[in-house]
């Protein structure tokens, strides 16, 4: 009798890791499916991707990574780029919105939540409707084609997340901290630097690569400020290639150019996942 | 001291969304064309005359909430299952996690091309699975009536990772005491969903909704990239009718009063939304 139920709750619990698992694999093919799908075309020769699942032996090779590393513009240039502006854009979003979280935190409660209401609103606004008036502020400065410059609406555009998250992180330090440093003798700028910069560290992190990965992913600011060939922008060179060749086929170089694209993202959702988890988590939390 | 700290991001921030928006007001009053040379000239309205008169408009506009509501509602629902699948204690749980937020991470750009080649017919994987299945052909991104579709899966495939996370730290927040004593008084696990889970993620539900319609709303990259639009303009979002109008057709003013009015339509909806539902709250507390 004991025997018997024991083995009932034995195959039920059996049962309900199987069910787990399986709905944890579902789960993966959907998230990868896709992208799966990418790499295994990338290494297909042209007449094997008219048949996909035959001729598993003779299909690959690497002809495809080879044109688009070898075309006049290489592709790395392009993630090169991505990259330029992305860590110009963290760098100058993360100076500036320090401060002003600070400020925002120091404000009395009244007029920070308003600020922060603002902030959400602004940080709900989608951007791609400014693109036109942001157009007109590059070629009446002629900065276009920079892209230092492109990293400056890009600080612009993420400042109001960038802003909610690290003033949230200020407003959860403990009260009587900067009091003890001021009776210590420390001015503002030592307090900031030795004592509230380590202890709100992990909310910059967060905020910093939320800010690269929306800068390394932008479209429409990059495809209108810059044209020239050698300064596109990953997103760009991606939609241009595939703008250039709508009815012919060379999806196999297609699919190898997104595979390189994927990787430097792949590598840092890898190693940053709980810092982006509880960016995102904290950003709209405390929104 | 603190006016100074916060100056620099006020301006950055004003200067980037406030002149946008007062620019764009100020453009939709004015004919800016190749035919005025470029230069903005008063009009009276013009611009707006015609656009209550564009039909294009109204179908983008049309086309564009049709995509937005689909893909959120579609979201929301995935998210909630695959949050609650997220939150059971799991080994690989980490890895999983990780995988699944891969899509969101990744340039709106680079997936749309995936996309595309995903649904090409007559090679790509549907279209082959269908055949070995012996269904004809489907050919989803060339038929005007079904291409919005593609577009709509592939903004699901892309964005539910937000949304799920986001469910997910709210699902964190619930007691499990409260699953345990709903279980003690005999209710199933699919009634603990409706009368526990859902009614306490409310606000997370809320600020999934508020902000993916809003970038639903304004789509681009995805279907610039998946479609350019077509077929026949009927997949086009207002945002790439507002590009088309100033970067192909060079007339800026019209460009404006389009984005303008996309951000009018945009505000009304969320007041009108939230009046509509702080009297159903009013209504049910009543």
């Amino acid at each position: 009798m004991d025997n018997t139920q024991q083995n009932k709750r034995l195959d039920r619990s059996m049962k309900s890791i199987l069910r787990q698992n399986l709905l944890f694999t579902i789960l993966v093919i959907w998230a990868i499916g896709p992208l799966a799908w990418q790499l295994y075309t990338s290494f297909s020769t042209a007449d094997a991707l008219i048949n996909p699942f035959n001729d598993v032996m003779n299909r690959w090779t690497l002809s495809n990574y080879k044109l688009i590393l070898s075309s006049e513009t290489p592709f790395w240039r392009y993630l090169w780029n991505s990259f330029v502006v992305g860590i110009a854009s963290t760098l100058f979003c993360i100076l500036l919105s320090i401060p002003a979280a600070y400020g925002i935190s120091k404000l009395k409660a009244r007029t920070s939540s308003i600020i922060k209401t603002v902030l959400f609103g602004v940080a709900l606004f989608p951007y791609v409707l400014l693109f036109l008036a942001l157009l007109e502020i590059a070629r009446g400065l002629n900065i276009g084609n920079n892209l230092l410059a492109l990293s400056i609406p890009y600080t612009a555009l993420s400042m109001p997340l960038s802003l909610l998250l690290l003033s949230a992180a200020f407003k959860d330090l403990p009260f009587d901290l900067e009091d003890a440093a001021k009776l210590e003798g420390l001015n503002f700028f030592q307090r900031l630097r030795w004592v509230l910069l380590p202890l709100i560290g992990p909310s910059t992190a967060s905020t910093a690569i939320l800010v690269f990965l929306f800068s390394w992913n932008e479209f429409p600011i990059s495809l209108t400020w810059i044209s020239d060939p050698a300064l596109l922008t990953l997103p760009v060179a991606i939609s241009r290639i595939a703008g250039s060749s709508v009815y012919s086929v060379p999806y196999g170089a297609y699919a190898a150019a997104t595979v390189l694209a994927s990787i430097p993202l792949l590598i840092i959702v890898l190693i940053f996942q709980s810092q982006i988890i509880s960016g995102l988590t904290k950003g709209a939390v405390k929104g | 001291m603190i006016f100074l700290l916060l100056l620099p991001a006020s301006l950055l921030i004003m200067t980037f969304f406030s002149y946008p928006i007062i620019r764009y007001g100020w453009l939709s009053m004015h004919a800016s064309s190749v035919i005025t040379g470029l230069e903005p000239v008063y009009n009276n309205g013009a611009n707006w005359y015609r656009l209550i008169s564009d039909q294009r408009f109204w179908i983008d506009l049309f086309q564009t909430t049709r995509f937005a509501c689909l893909s959120v509602i579609l979201e929301l629902i995935l998210a909630i299952f695959i949050a609650l699948i997220l939150d059971q204690r799991w080994r690989g749980r980490g890895l999983v996690r990780a995988l699944t937020l891969l899509p969101w991470a990744l340039p709106t750009t680079v997936m749309a091309l995936g996309w595309r080649w995903i649904f090409n017919s007559p090679y790509g994987p549907i279209e082959q699975l269908i055949q070995i299945l012996g269904y004809d052909q489907i050919n989803i991104l060339s038929d005007p009536n079904f291409a919005w579709i593609g577009t709509v899966l592939a903004d699901v495939w892309k964005t539910t990772p937000f949304v799920t996370l986001i469910l997910l730290a709210g699902i964190q927040t619930i007691p499990e005491d409260l699953y345990e004593a709903f279980r003690l008084e005999g209710g199933k696990p699919l009634s603990a969903l409706m009368k526990i889970t859902i009614p306490l993620l409310q606000p997370y539900i809320l600020v999934c909704l508020l902000f993916r319609l809003a970038q639903a709303f304004g789509v681009f990259d995805l279907i610039q990239v998946l479609t350019g639009g077509g077929p026949s303009s009927s997949t086009e979002s207002l945002a790439m009718y507002a590009y088309i109008n100033a970067m192909r057709f060079l007339d800026f003013g019209y460009s404006a009063t389009i984005m303008m009015a996309s951000f009018i339509i945009l505000i009304a909806a969320y007041i009108f939304s939230w009046i509509t539902l702080s009297k159903i709250k009013d209504l049910t507390e009543a």
